[in-house]
């Protein structure tokens, strides 16, 4: 009996340890086969023409991956080493697009998950808490006026989109917050961050500045470089890194808040930090590729619905989802009109949206998590 | 006012239990004046609370009458407009709040109801103050579980899902998170309310279990006076935000406090055993 027991006690260990599931596993697997899939018919299109066959061999070409100058390059800035045409337009012209794309997907996706739990409100998202649109409103008065502070775009976007968290959370606090109120609360300020990004309009120069704004205002990456994955792989990196450290806190904080605090949690100060994590997170995307609508807010719900509402499986699923997604909306925007290329929220939109409203039949309640 | 004083008195008599040795209070209450950040208005107004260590003391009241209110100070949940609560001598204040919950477990009225989280991993959160930010699960954790799922019986509901359950198995389930906090305190907020006759029974005796075996002290909200009576070591009774009266079930539970705190007319019976048998409303005894 006693040994049952110690054998029962060990089984029960390793499965605490494994809250990695079978169906966890698969899901990320299957997510990062649609990834790679998704990117290589990514970098098969462009200006210059190439057929499949040389754009996959200049992706796989040992040459460039296993060389630490090009990688150096690509990461750094510094000189490029020689390498064919074909290797050139593939890894800086082509390449960067796609993880431009894994980095906004990935770090969207935990951004929403993570306004999901502090918030405990299924509708929250970095769009709906007005973090997108301050931080865009951030972004473009830099692009637009302070056109020097370029390198400095996501603390710029992350500033910007604090502001207008702060701005949303105290509007709809009332001894406590609601869904309701908080996205109602959301949807004023986005509306006068709206305002406050067209009027800057006035101030562009010429023709091409809006063109450009107006493009990452619908989120785009068309035309993404290395420059830009430099300036968003840190504070994505942070971020992601944290949030998965703290999945159990955000577990912890979905007993609701009464539990939370009994069980000896700071809970402001957990929900303030993790606020913050997700507002870095959500700010390096939109540094580097605008504002792209619904992506916060659907990714989250397609992995709950497929791994569970355990935020260490949640996670770790977003984090895999997110770039499957990304990548998979951006061949979408490139492909979909033939030759001109669309902004990868438009299609995140077009696509996000009735998915949305899907769910929302679906769920007897909407609202509460 | 009289009643209040009278109650402090017999308070100060009666620090001693049935063999005359002295009964420590886990839990004190000095000088409570609490009321919510929303409202003005004073809900409790209590010179003196004592839960006595090592014994299960029920708080008892009508609605309204500030039972909930007076548990969330004793947990640190309210911070009192006046007066102190210590736990074994020391000050709520001079503890960080893990440093707290490794002392003290609580348990609220209402649950948010959680869909998917296995009754195992709700038990697992019960460790929380006991880990760090980066801890894995330690065997204590691991023993620490085990024990809480055997004391509430819920072995086999372990793999199940919270949402699947019904009222009485998660509250069991909830219980047992608290229990897995492994605290010398634990305060429940109406555990038994809503749920049927068995489950009742079923979180009583476990609470019971719990303080005869590991010598827990437990101050629990219970809405039924007779269901008090017969359970608990101690009985404090409230009304109106004042303490009305304080000890054991014997002493306390009269056809005056009934009348007097719960605007019932009733008979109580003290031989062979407790009973309380109410019998009407008195329509003038409340507004």
């Amino acid at each position: 009996m006693g040994e049952a027991q110690s054998v029962e006690g060990h089984r029960s260990a390793r499965e605490r340890e494994g809250w990695v599931t079978g169906r966890l596993v698969l899901f990320c697997l299957a997510s990062t086969v649609i990834t790679v899939v998704a990117g290589l018919v990514q970098v098969s299109f462009g200006e210059y023409s190439m057929t499949f066959l040389e754009a996959w061999q200049a992706v796989f070409e040992p040459s460039v991956i296993f060389n630490l100058h090009a990688w150096s390059a690509f990461l750094f800035g510094t000189d490029l080493p020689e390498m064919s045409t074909a290797s050139i337009v593939v890894w800086t012209l082509r390449m960067p697009r796609v993880f431009v794309a894994i980095i906004a997907g990935a770090t969207l996706a935990i951004s929403g998950a993570i306004f999901q739990a502090v918030t405990r409100n299924e509708l929250a998202s970095p769009f709906v808490l007005g973090v997108s649109s301050g931080a865009g409103f951030a972004v473009l008065a830099t692009l637009v006026v302070f056109s020097g502070l370029t390198p400095f775009l996501p603390l710029i976007a992350a500033l910007g989109g604090t502001a207008a968290f702060v701005t949303v959370y105290s509007i709809a606090w009332k001894g406590g917050t609601s869904p309701v109120r908080l996205v109602l609360a959301g949807v004023v300020v986005n509306m006068v961050f709206q305002s406050l990004q067209q009027g800057l309009f006035f101030f562009a120069d010429d023709l091409g500045v809006v063109q450009t704004a107006i493009a990452w205002l619908t989120g785009s990456l068309t035309g993404t470089g290395w420059e830009e994955v430099r300036i968003a792989v840190l504070p994505a990196a942070v971020a992601i890194a944290i949030a998965l450290a703290g999945a159990r806190q955000l577990n912890v904080l979905m007993l609701g808040e009464s539990t939370a605090r009994s069980l000896g949690m700071r809970v402001e100060r957990v929900r303030f930090s993790l606020s913050a994590v997700a507002i870095v997170a959500a700010s390096a995307a939109i540094a580097v590729a605008g504002i792209v609508s619904f992506f916060g807010l659907v990714v989250p719900h397609i992995v709950r619905n497929t791994v569970g509402g355990d935020y260490r499986r949640l996670m770790v699923g977003c984090l895999f989802a997110g770039p499957a997604l990304m990548v998979s909306a951006d061949v979408g925007a490139r492909l979909a009109l033939g030759g001109a290329q669309m902004p990868v929220g438009v299609v995140t939109g077009l696509i996000g949206g009735p998915y949305f409203l899907y769910l929302m039949r679906k769920q007897q309640s909407m609202g509460e998590l | 006012m009289s009643r209040t004083q009278q109650s402090a008195d017999r308070e100060q008599e009666r620090i001693t239990d049935d063999d005359g040795n002295a009964v420590e209070s886990a839990l004190v209450g000095d000088d409570l004046e609490l009321s919510y950040p929303t409202s003005e208005e004073t809900i409790v107004d209590c010179a003196r609370l004592d839960i006595p260590e090592g014994a299960v003391t029920a708080l008892v009241g009508p609605n309204g009458s500030g039972k909930s209110t007076l548990l969330k100070a004793l947990s640190k949940h309210l911070e009192p407009n006046a007066g102190s609560v210590q736990i074994h001598g020391k000050d709520l204040d001079a503890f960080s709040r893990k440093e707290l919950a490794r002392e003290m477990g609580v348990l609220s009225q209402e649950n948010d109801s959680l869909g998917s989280i296995s009754v195992e991993d709700l038990i697992y959160h019960g460790r929380y103050p006991h880990r760090g930010f980066f801890d894995g699960v330690s065997e204590e954790d691991q023993q620490a579980v085990e024990r809480a799922i055997e004391l509430a019986g819920i072995d086999h509901l372990r793999e199940s899902e919270l949402g699947q359950l019904s009222g009485g198995q998660k509250q069991l389930a909830w219980i047992a998170m608290v229990l897995a906090q492994d605290t010398d305190v634990l305060l429940l907020d109406e555990p038994t309310t809503f749920l049927d006759i068995h489950h009742q029974f079923r979180v009583l005796e476990t609470i019971r279990q719990l303080n005869e075996e590991r010598g827990v002290t437990v101050a629990v909200i219970l809405h039924d006076i007779s269901q008090a009576a017969r359970f608990a070591d101690y009985l404090v009774a409230m009304c109106d935000g004042e303490l009305y009266d304080w000890g054991p079930p014997e002493e306390v539970v009269t056809e005056q406090l009934l009348a007097d705190v719960f605007g019932v007319e009733a008979t109580v019976e003290y031989e062979p055993e407790l009973q309380v048998l109410p019998k009407r409303a008195l329509s003038n005894s409340r507004s």
